[in-house]
């Protein structure tokens, strides 16, 4: 079932509507995030930070989509403003307000690695589409780039001049948000900022292709799944259409590359998500409601009404399908189906269980997955299995030592067996010849 | 018979001697048989137009009158004089016939490529000057391969010609070719180093013809400097963006690296030690000399500076390979690389570095003695360079410190050398080392560096590029790469330098004015990196808000006699604007003064309404992350919309008052349901009510915000300042409670719906019991319900005096009714106890009702 999630940043909760019917959901309680702020763990679960007002900490908090209510609270070091996860949802990636990246295990919670990655807070985090590399946006400006290979490898870390592998700072403002195209390492990325442009990257070469400035600061971009254009939600309130493999006129009313508009006059666009279809966009906006739109004619094709406060995220989501039947629920209620809380700080003992790559082996959510991952567990046994096996020629030398043992040892029972026939046939001859003796001392 | 026989023969035998002849009259002689034959035979001959004769016309011609084909055909004449005439020619018809040139041009230079290798030397001249002004201007466009390809072979067989002269001519040729086309390096750059080797080597250039050296040895300086050098290089030869229309375009390839690298540094180490051994040559011979003469110190610095060139490509290579290397192949000729560092090294470190510094032995005019300077300048640039790619001994190291030290501080121009010197000139190649230097050096090193860089710094001119280089440096020194902590930040003594050149920034912004947009460019543009980047460093973040203080002056400030001063500000280009209004963001917080003066430039007719809502944008992300206060913020928006009032007939200005109007309001209305205390609050709604015009502009959303916020307002009013009995004498309390009630007034004045929301909110509190612990007093209330009704009644009495509100009560007719109605069942129920004096009031408000209605 093909949901949209959103929620905003004061406290309302999470609202879930399905795209088809329009029908709203669950609302999940007591969220207030901020802008990239809610994520959808492998589709299992929601995951979404909350840095509280004025103050130096904050929460992540996880919901399961059966309850509303909140399931599982960790409290990392800092406030963690973005957060994202991958594909599978293994891992979960939060930004700090000092600028520090925090990389979790989302199975076992641990906190696998942090490094300082801005100068300031970090506004925005986006894995490109293979999950090899991430990319964070920041408030001082800076979109950085970086291997997750190099969070594994300790020895490339020390050796490197730096962590990144690119570190665009063209940007004079605040970075609003950024999205990865398709290509994995090849892909371009573009970014937004508070300085009214948006910046085309190609994270082959690590060079600014287009600079785009628009009439008002972008909030959000979409990416067209073709790659044709994207849509950037602007502070004005309207939806622009920018072109990247589509040709455009340098005389648009609205500067160059940019081909259109459409608006519903409404206040500013805070965020931006395509549909599975690829022609529905949804948007939420500042006066708390959620827009669906036809991008082919432009129209609106359904609205949602979320919060009074502004809308801060909304998010696509296929959920997995729930299963009314309420034996069924109730039996399940003994599993818990989530993770446990993340960790504050770095393991010390991490040296000594080592770096793990972990496949989940989420067995609980009632919709089978599409590819069969092999658990850690499984893998392990198959790897003692063959060990046992070992190779020929070392059976042979154990059959061998083993016969040589079973050689020794029945000569051992010999040997016992006969001190044994000794022992017994003096005893017997003893008590003979006493009860000999005794019956002649009878007599 | 026989005798008659013989005699007769005798006789016929005499006979012979004269024979006679009988000619008959009439008959043609035969030929005499000794005539000489005066035939003449010959194949046929062709005798070609006669070039005067023919008709041309219509044809592009030489003045000579001459067609290009016939003078190419000229060009290979036997006669020197002829293909001399032939070349100037072809000059002149290019220069009346461009067209000419154009069209056959391959041709052209298929044919001419010949004469490269010319015996004459006039010839060679004419030709050369003829590719210099004509031929190769014009290739630069097109397809340059195909040129090259032409060109290259007969380049190369003239270096290996017999003759001296051709060779040195073909390397003018060479030089010539790659200035107009670089390609023609890259693709045959092992080719070109090894003739240039061989040229060398092998013709022992005795140290008197220096101008032929000299020839040969500046054009290697151009083949060199055509090598790349460092990363930036690379990243600045990318296309400019603003051109590009297609994302992912085919781009064209033109070699800009060499495959061959490690073959062609080996070339080039054979070259330089055959230069170091011509320098040591060099030495003796000019310190015999009283003077340094132009030829010699040329020569000398062309081959200081193909030594520094090489040093430099090996360090580039070193870093861009290295990581190639680990992964691919192996380098093929690893044990000769390294032999070859091996000697190479120790070659610079013993030949050239020792005789560092070169002195004057003789008392020197200024001029030799600046060149002495640009010398050792040149060899302490190799020095640097060498020093990244292998680790020089100590003492070598203090004296190049040393000596660059002396430099920045300027002390070389008053010791060493006499006369005062352009140090600023001679400075600049120095500069850019002096980050990696204090990073690398020892502490005391560090010190002193960092001063003399200061002192430099402070006493180059403003518009020099000697500034500008130093605001480089500066930048990387001031913020720290990624793992690269350049200086040690809590060192006392250096965050002082630090903090002096920070100080620095803003007093050169506003020196430099409005004249030089390049340079504020780059000032600004490190402010902005500063900005950015000071949160990480508690010290530099104090450093970078006290800025704000001396930037004031760039914006603008105000004089004594009450005018205003703009700064550079408003008449700087767009750009600049923009980013000098990012850097505001980076405050971690906006002091009042600077704002103010913001504030005074945005009222300036001069600017531009574009940057105008840029500040504003700025300005409220600012705000937002908390890096102004309310107050401050919100009186910036206020002074804005008043002086703004007082400009109409700008066309922006509506649209610009509606800007701030909304930002204000937003900021405004969520500040008062914060609940501050009541006076707070009325300041605010006033404040609203100042700015909102007479049609209320007022959100739809800000209303029902409001709506709520007023209601709490209107109860705490009534139940702080009760009505007294004494309607007669104005008390205290009555003008207190009109002073506070004003701003609800006019606000229910202009808006309809505010009163009647107000008015819906007032209902349910009459009725229904839970407490909403809005408020203090209201909490108060709320348990008891007598008070309740009283509050309600007071607030609507409170109300209804004003005769303008009158009028717009009776329009809520319906909603009055109802409130009423749930008094009266109120007052009807036992459980409420009331005293006759609150009855009387509760009457009192129905009867006010009742006269609305």
């Amino acid at each position: 079932m093909e949901v949209v999630v959103a929620s905003s940043s004061i406290d309302a909760g999470i609202g879930c509507w399905d795209i088809r019917t329009g029908n709203e959901q669950l609302r999940y309680k007591s969220c207030a995030s901020p802008p990239h702020g809610l994520v959808s763990v492998g589709n299992r679960f929601l995951a979404s930070s909350q840095p509280r007002e004025s103050s130096t900490s904050g929460s992540i908090l996880y919901w399961s989509w059966k309850k509303p209510q909140v399931e599982v609270k960790s409290f990392p070091a800092e406030p963690i403003k973005p957060l994202v996860s991958n594909s599978v949802g293994s891992y979960l990636i939060g930004g700090g307000a000092s600028g520090y990246i925090y990389f979790w295990e989302v199975p076992t919670g641990r906190l696998l690695w942090k490094w300082h990655a801005h100068y300031r807070a970090v506004t925005c985090l986006v894995l490109s589409d293979d999950d090899s590399l991430l990319i964070s946006g920041s408030e001082d400006g800076c979109v950085r780039v970086w291997s997750l290979f190099m969070i594994f490898d300790k020895i490339g870390r020390a050796e490197a001049k730096h962590l990144y592998e690119h570190s665009f700072s063209e940007h004079t403002l605040r970075v609003t948000d950024v999205v990865a195209g398709y290509g994995g390492s090849n892909a371009i990325i573009v970014s937004a900022s508070e300085d009214r442009t948006c910046k085309v990257w190609s994270l082959s070469k690590g060079r600014l292709l287009r600079n785009i400035e628009f009439p008002s600061i972008i909030n959000a971009i979409a990416l067209d799944p073709g790659e044709h254009v994207f849509f950037a939600g602007g502070r004005d309130g309207k939806i622009y259409i920018a072109a990247l493999g589509a040709g455009s006129s340098s005389d648009s009313i609205y500067g160059m590359h940019i081909i259109g508009s459409f608006s519903d006059h409404s206040k500013s666009v805070t965020c931006l998500s395509f549909c599975a279809d690829g022609i529905s966009l949804v948007s939420g906006s500042e006066d708390g409601l959620i827009r669906i739109w036809d991008t082919k004619s432009h129209n609106i094709i359904r609205m949602f009404r979320h919060s009074k406060g502004p809308v801060s995220n909304v998010l696509v989501v296929s959920r997995p399908e729930m299963i009314l039947n309420p034996q069924a629920s109730l039996r399940r209620k003994h599993l818990s189906v989530l993770p446990p809380a993340l960790e504050r700080y770095s393991d010390s003992t991490e040296e000594a269980v080592g770096l793990k790559a972990v496949i989940p082996d989420w067995s609980a959510p009632a919709e089978p997955l599409d590819v069969s991952y092999i658990s850690e567990h499984v893998m392990n046994n198959q790897i003692e299995e063959i060990q046992r096996q070992g190779s020929y020629a070392a059976a042979e030398m154990e059959t061998e030592r083993l016969k040589q043992d079973l050689k020794k040892a029945a000569q051992m029972l010999q040997q016992l067996r006969k001190s044994y026939d000794g022992l017994h046939e003096f005893c017997v001859n003893e008590l003979m010849s006493e009860n000999g003796f005794n019956e002649l001392y009878m007599k | 018979m026989v005798r008659s026989k013989a005699p007769s023969r005798k006789q016929q035998s005499r006979g012979v001697d004269f024979k006679k002849i009988k000619r008959k009259i009439g008959r043609k002689l035969p030929p005499p048989k000794n005539a000489t034959n005066t035939e003449i035979k010959s194949r046929a001959i062709i005798l070609p137009e006669q070039t005067v004769a023919s008709d041309k016309t219509g044809l592009a011609v030489s003045k000579k009158g001459l067609t290009l084909k016939e003078l190419l055909q000229q060009s290979s004449h036997h006669n020197f004089k002829v293909r001399k005439d032939a070349l100037v020619g072809i000059r002149n018809l290019f220069v009346k016939y461009p067209e000419e040139l154009r069209l056959h041009k391959l041709a052209v230079v298929e044919k001419l490529r010949e004469r490269i290798s010319d015996d004459d030397k006039v010839v060679r001249e004419t030709l050369y000057q003829l590719f210099k002004s004509d031929i190769l201007p014009a290739c630069k466009e097109d397809n340059q391969g195909a040129l090259i390809s032409l060109i290259m072979g007969y380049i190369f067989s003239a270096m290996t010609h017999l003759s001296i002269d051709v060779r040195l001519m073909s390397f003018k040729f060479l030089d010539l070719l790659i200035q107009h086309c670089p390609p023609a390096f890259y693709l045959n750059a092992e080719k070109i180093l090894q003739n240039y080797g061989d040229m060398l080597c092998k013709n022992q250039f005795n140290l008197q013809d220096k101008g032929k050296l000299k020839i040969v040895l500046s054009g290697l300086v151009y083949c060199l400097s055509l090598l790349p050098s460092n990363d930036k290089e690379d990243d600045s030869c990318g296309m400019n963006i603003a051109e590009v229309q297609i994302l992912h375009a085919f781009e064209p390839d033109i070699p800009k690296d060499f495959a061959g690298y490690f073959r062609i540094i080996e070339k080039l180490k054979d070259l330089v030690a055959v230069l170091v051994n011509y320098f040591n040559e060099f030495i003796p011979s000019v310190h015999s000399q009283s003077i340094l003469d132009a030829q010699s110190f040329d020569c000398m610095l062309s081959m200081l500076q193909i030594v520094d060139l090489t040093v430099k490509y090996i360090v580039y290579g070193n870093e861009k390979y290295q990581l190639e290397l680990q992964t691919s192949v192996p380098p093929p000729v690893t044990s000769d690389t390294s032999t070859q560092d091996q000697k190479f090294s120790p070659l610079l470190l013993k030949k050239l570095f020792i005789v560092f510094p070169l002195n004057p032995t003789h008392k020197l005019s200024e001029k030799d003695s600046d060149r002495y300077l640009i010398l050792n300048i040149v060899i302490s640039e190799i020095f640097f360079n060498f020093a990244q790619w292998i680790c020089p001994p100590p003492v070598l190291m203090e004296k190049f410190l040393s000596f660059i030290e002396d430099l920045m501080s300027g002390q070389i121009s008053s010791s060493i050398w006499s006369g005062t010197l352009n140090n600023e000139k001679h400075l600049l190649s120095l500069l850019p080392f002096v980050p990696k230097l204090v990073s690398t050096v020892e502490c005391s090193w560090k010190a002193r560096l960092v001063l003399a860089f200061t002192k430099a710094f402070k006493s180059c001119t403003i518009l020099s590029a000697v500034k500008m280089a130093c605001l480089s440096a500066m930048e990387e020194m001031l913020i720290p790469k990624q793992n690269l902590q350049y200086l040690d930040a809590n060192d006392p003594e250096i965050l002082g330098y630090q903090i002096t050149w920070i100080r620095e920034l803003p007093l050169l912004l506003i020196l430099l004015g409005d004249g030089n947009p390049s340079c504020s460019q780059v000032v600004l543009h490190l402010l902005l990196r500063l900005g950015q980047f000071s949160l990480s460093n508690p010290h530099l973040a104090e450093e970078y808000d006290n800025l704000q203080g001396s930037l004031q002056e760039f914006y603008s400030i105000q004089l004594d006699d009450g005018s205003t001063r703009y700064g550079a500000f408003v008449r700087l280009p767009r750009d600049c604007q923009e980013l000098s209004v990012c850097c505001l963001y980076y405050f971690s917080f906006l002091e009042p003064c600077l704002l103010t003066s913001l504030a005074s430039c945005c009222i300036c007719q001069k600017l531009e309404p574009f940057v105008l809502f840029r500040i504003l944008d700025v300005l409220d992300s600012a705000y937002k992350a908390g890096h102004a206060l309310i107050a401050d913020y919100i009186s910036f928006l206020i002074t804005l919309l008043f002086q703004f009032e007082i400009l109409p007939g700008k066309t922006c200005s509506v649209m610009e008052i509606e800007a701030s109007f909304c930002m204000l309001e937003k900021v405004v209305v969520d500040m008062i349901s914060l609940k501050p205390p009541l006076d707070n609050s009325c300041a605010m709604l006033r404040i609203l009510t100042m700015v909102d015009s007479r049609r209320t502009q007022l959100s739809e959303q800000s209303i029902i915000k409001l709506s709520k916020i007023l209601f709490g307002y209107l109860i705490e009013i009534a139940a702080c300042f009760p009505e007294e009995d004494d309607q007669y004498t104005i008390s205290n309390s009555i003008l207190s409670r009109r002073y506070y009630l004003l701003p609800c007034l006019v606000l229910f004045d202009r808006s309809t719906k505010l009163l009647k929301l107000v008015l819906d909110m007032l209902q349910p509190l009459a009725i229904n019991f839970d407490p909403m612990p809005t408020s203090h007093y209201y909490s108060q209330i709320a348990n008891d319900l007598s008070r309740k009704i009283m509050a309600v009644a007071s607030v609507i009495l409170m109300i209804s005096e004003d005769v303008k509100v009158q009028k717009v009560l009776s329009s809520c007719k319906a909603e009055i009714n109802s409130i009423l109605q749930s008094i009266h069942s109120l007052q009807s129920m036992d459980e409420v106890s009331m005293s006759i004096e609150e009855r009387h009031k509760a009457q009192c408000a129905g009867n006010t009702f009742h006269v609305i209605r």
